[in-house]
């Protein structure tokens, strides 16, 4: 053999090896991508038929025969209304879901359980082709924290989006200048699903705020209040450095 | 669920249904539905009302959930003992704000946020 196919080949048989190792990979990563969302659904249908002993307690955590209190569980026992479920959970669209909210969901609750488990979005993308188009949006989700002046100074690129710190819709319908809601002070650059989840936060009902949303708690109030609250929505994201 | 029938149930039956509709939050924020999430806030209130109405105030019922499997349950079984449970309250509040899982995280950190300022009295 001349020493050109020895090397052809040493290369061919490693490119095979590598392309192998690389492959076994991406399939252990899938499966823990597939294990993950199959308990976090399961997490979804879970009926707690037996209490546990609280945190801060000896047994914490643990099955219990009595409540928090030693009551008997035959008293004070919890438990969902109704039959325990009996169906598989359900599994991540293969195909791209016909509503916006049902995709968000899926795409959501698939970043989130990505990141924890440290998988690339792309990965995903293999698995679940109808996400490919969102790639770019579900790896930004798990970008570290940044700066206040990192995250005013950037500059947007696929999967970010441009937020306004003082909601815009709701500063115009109040009569609040373009110069000052669209001020530089007032922009920052942040992970796209992000935006989308501090969107959901202005709009849900929470104890924070009386239960009421965020939004109908701000509206009338002047600009230094809407920032306040604006920057609390940004940190509890955990989109900028503590 | 009128107000009628919350009155008429027992304390477990009522902690049953705290369960269910704070299980039902979690789907719903989690498919981010607010509407559906915002009107079962409207049921939780409802029922939590009812527990506090309760001769020696039954919200202490909710206590065992503090540790349920489900975080929107634990979330808000957590919003509800504050002021009966404070030490495992906070406690499961500060897991849920640690676990950095939206939106949980969100609300049990705007919480605890609220209580550090004094914006907040736990009742």
């Amino acid at each position: 053999m001349l020493a050109e196919d020895f090397e052809l080949q040493r290369a061919l048989a490693l490119r095979a090896v590598t392309g192998g190792l690389l492959r076994l990979r991406w399939l252990a990563a899938v499966t823990r991508f597939e294990l993950a969302m199959h308990r976090h659904m399961r997490a979804l249908k879970y009926n707690p038929d037996q209490p546990r002993v609280p945190r801060g307690n000896p047994d914490g955590g643990q099955w219990t025969e009595t409540d928090a209190n030693g009551n008997p569980v035959a008293q004070r026992r919890v438990r969902l209304a109704g039959d325990a479920p009996t169906n598989d959970p359900p599994e991540v669209p293969k195909e791209r879901p016909k509503t916006s909210s049902e995709r968000v969901g899926w795409l959501k609750a698939t970043a989130r359980t990505a990141a924890e488990q440290g998988i690339a979005a792309v990965e995903v993308a293999k698995l679940y082709p109808w996400m490919a188009y969102y790639a770019a949006g579900m790896q930004s989700y798990s970008d570290p924290p940044r700066s206040l002046d990192e995250l005013q100074s950037a500059t947007p690129g696929p999967g970010y989006d441009i937020h306004h710190i003082v909601e815009q819709g709701q500063a115009e319908d109040e009569g609040y200048p373009r110069e000052a809601i669209d001020s530089p002070d007032n922009l920052v650059v942040i992970p796209r699903m992000k935006h989308w989840e501090i969107n959901q936060w202005y709009q849900t009902r929470s104890p924070e705020f009386g239960w009421q949303t965020p939004r109908d708690y701000l509206e009338g109030r002047n600009w230094a209040v809407k920032r306040s609250v604006g920057l609390e929505a940004l940190k509890i994201v955990g989109v900028p450095k503590p | 669920m009128s107000p009628q029938l919350l009155k008429d149930m027992p304390v477990v039956e009522l902690v049953n249904q705290f369960t269910e509709i704070t299980s039902r939050q979690y789907d719903a924020a989690l498919f981010g539905n607010i509407t559906k999430y915002n009107s079962l806030v409207d049921q939780m209130l409802a029922v939590a009302d009812e527990l506090k109405s309760r001769p020696g105030d039954q919200r202490s019922a909710l206590v065992p959930l503090l540790v349920h499997p489900n975080r929107q349950v634990r979330l808000m079984a957590a919003e509800f003992t504050l002021g009966l449970a404070p030490v495992a309250s906070r406690q499961t509040l500060q897991e849920l704000s640690d676990a950095k899982v939206y939106p949980q995280s969100a609300y049990a950190m705007g919480t605890l946020r609220a209580l550090q300022r004094g914006d907040r009295k736990p009742t």
